[in-house]
């Protein structure tokens, strides 16, 4: 009986109806993309240059007061920002998405988690964006390419179906309780020092085992490792398919009760 | 509450209860029974806050009601808050676009679209311009166009006639007829009696959430 209800519910239907028309969302990150940097001549590039000048510029900094070979920390930074940046950017803006698209919300006969994937598929521009930062880091300072580089893609794709739930669930509390966009932006520049991203987990000097128990670490380690020419550790694919399953399910249970409501929230 | 507020709250606005102590909660319809059938155009008239837009947004299944239910057998088109979804930054066409997109077209229809919208607009190269730099007529043109480019079964309209010049106000109303007499069933709001009585069959009053039925008298004769 729960298993039916769970899955004929409103929010169920949402996903499923979101997920068709997921051409749509697409389309509607580029030309929110398109949108934010017409006028300028770099245009999207402008995300690229960012990314760079803070690799070299933390880079250069902090390998020399963490007294770390330049070689091994600046590919690390490098991917551990760009992941950071989806991450972050991803978490902390999904929390007013539904307030933001409300007048989209109250006047069209859009599926909201069409909104919420269209936040997503942003930031998988974005992160494309600033990968190319990542190509002169392998180059010049040979990072090893394998085999195990291949990894990157079912990385990314795992990373980017967690951050779908991710997107609706904080959407969701986040479109009822306004407070939750403040104490997000509030607490991600902590997170971000308790995450592994300007550090590996290896490199603290106290146990290793303390930064796994942040959900975040797995979901940069993901990516970073097989970035960084390495195969990730089983409990890294193990914790971030966990994670997808746990999120996905707690996420579309609390979605089937509350998807109706949201329209009169926002 | 003071009484004065009381006898003041009867002109407008749903019915404030509070749940809980600190949540404030409107019930903006109560026990609304309504059913209508191919070839019925509908108009609904009521006061400021009397739930004429909470209705249509019901019908539309935007507002999912807490209690009773909503079936509904058919392609829909809303004209609201028409604009919502737009752009500024974006040109013309990549707004047709993406507009078309947002109301259910698949982007080989929502291309589709656009010989029409050049047609009716007359907003000739502007189109290519980011929708910043129009005037607010021509705004008004490009949503009204975009808002009504599609043949739906039922039609759901809330007030939002009033659109550019003079020349343009005719064009309009053509354009709203024909979208009038190809749909099945017509839906709308507005505290225009010449507009309702020209467009509907059937006069709705809503007062403070609760529906029934008036005759075409209760517009008054012209």
């Amino acid at each position: 009986m729960a298993v039916i209800d769970f899955i004929s519910g409103p929010g169920m239907a949402d996903v499923i109806q979101s997920l068709k028309r997921g051409r749509v969302a697409l389309y509607l990150a580029w030309s929110d993309t398109k949108a934010r940097y017409r006028r300028s001549v770099l245009g999207p590039l402008w995300l690229t240059l960012g990314t760079a000048i803070g690799v070299v510029g933390l880079g250069w900094l902090w390998s020399e007061l963490l007294k770390i070979d330049r070689a091994t920390f600046i590919p690390s930074l490098t991917a551990g920002l760009i992941i950071w940046q989806v991450l972050a950017g991803c978490i902390t803006e999904s929390a007013s998405v539904f307030v933001k698209q409300g007048s989209v919300i109250r006047n069209l006969q859009l599926p909201f988690f069409l909104l919420s994937l269209q936040l997503v598929f942003r930031h998988l521009v974005n992160f494309l964006h600033n990968l190319v930062v990542y190509i002169p880091v392998v180059i010049f300072l040979s990072v090893p390419v394998t085999w195990s580089t291949l990894l990157v893609v079912p990385g990314v794709f795992l990373l980017f179906l967690n951050l779908a739930w991710i997107a609706l669930l904080i959407g969701l509390l986040g479109s009822r309780f306004r407070d939750i966009e403040y104490l997000l932006a509030t607490l991600m520049p902590l997170l971000f020092f308790l995450s592994p991203v300007l550090y590996r987990p290896n490199y603290l000097p106290f146990s290793a085992h303390f930064i796994w128990l942040n959900p975040l670490s797995h979901l940069i380690e993901v990516v970073r490792d097989p970035l960084l020419g390495v195969v990730p550790p089983w409990y890294v694919y193990a914790t971030v398919c966990g994670m997808l399953i746990v999120g996905w399910c707690i996420t579309i249970a609390l979605f089937n009760t509350r998807r109706n409501r949201i329209a009169y929230w926002v | 509450m003071s009484l004065r507020n009381q006898i003041l709250r009867l002109g407008t606005g749903g019915k404030i209860e509070s749940e809980a102590g600190h949540i404030n909660l409107v019930t903006a319809l109560r026990d609304v029974n309504l059913e209508l059938a191919d070839g019925d155009s509908i108009g609904l008239i009521g006061h400021n806050g009397s739930g004429k837009t909470t209705l249509l947004r019901a019908m539309a299944g935007v507002y999912i009601p807490i209690s009773g239910k909503v079936v509904r057998e058919g392609r829909l088109a809303t004209v609201f808050e028409i604009g919502a979804g737009m752009d500024l930054e974006l040109s013309g066409y990549d707004n047709i676009v993406r507009m078309g997109l947002m109301m259910g077209m698949t982007p080989t229809q929502a291309r589709g679209c656009i010989p029409d919208i050049e047609e009716f607009t007359e907003l000739g190269d502007f189109l290519q311009l980011p929708v910043r730099t129009y005037s607010s007529g021509m705004t008004m043109r490009l949503m009204f166009a975009m808002a009504t480019s599609v043949e739906p079964e039922i039609l759901l309209i809330d007030e939002m006639f009033g659109t550019g010049d003079a020349g343009f106000q005719e064009k309009a109303h053509a354009r709203m007829r024909h979208l009038i007499g190809s749909s099945k069933i017509f839906v709308f709001a507005s505290h225009s009696h010449d507009l309702l009585r020209e467009y509907c069959k059937r006069i709705f009053f809503l007062d403070h959430g609760t529906l029934r039925e008036v005759g075409l008298d209760a517009l008054g004769t012209k």
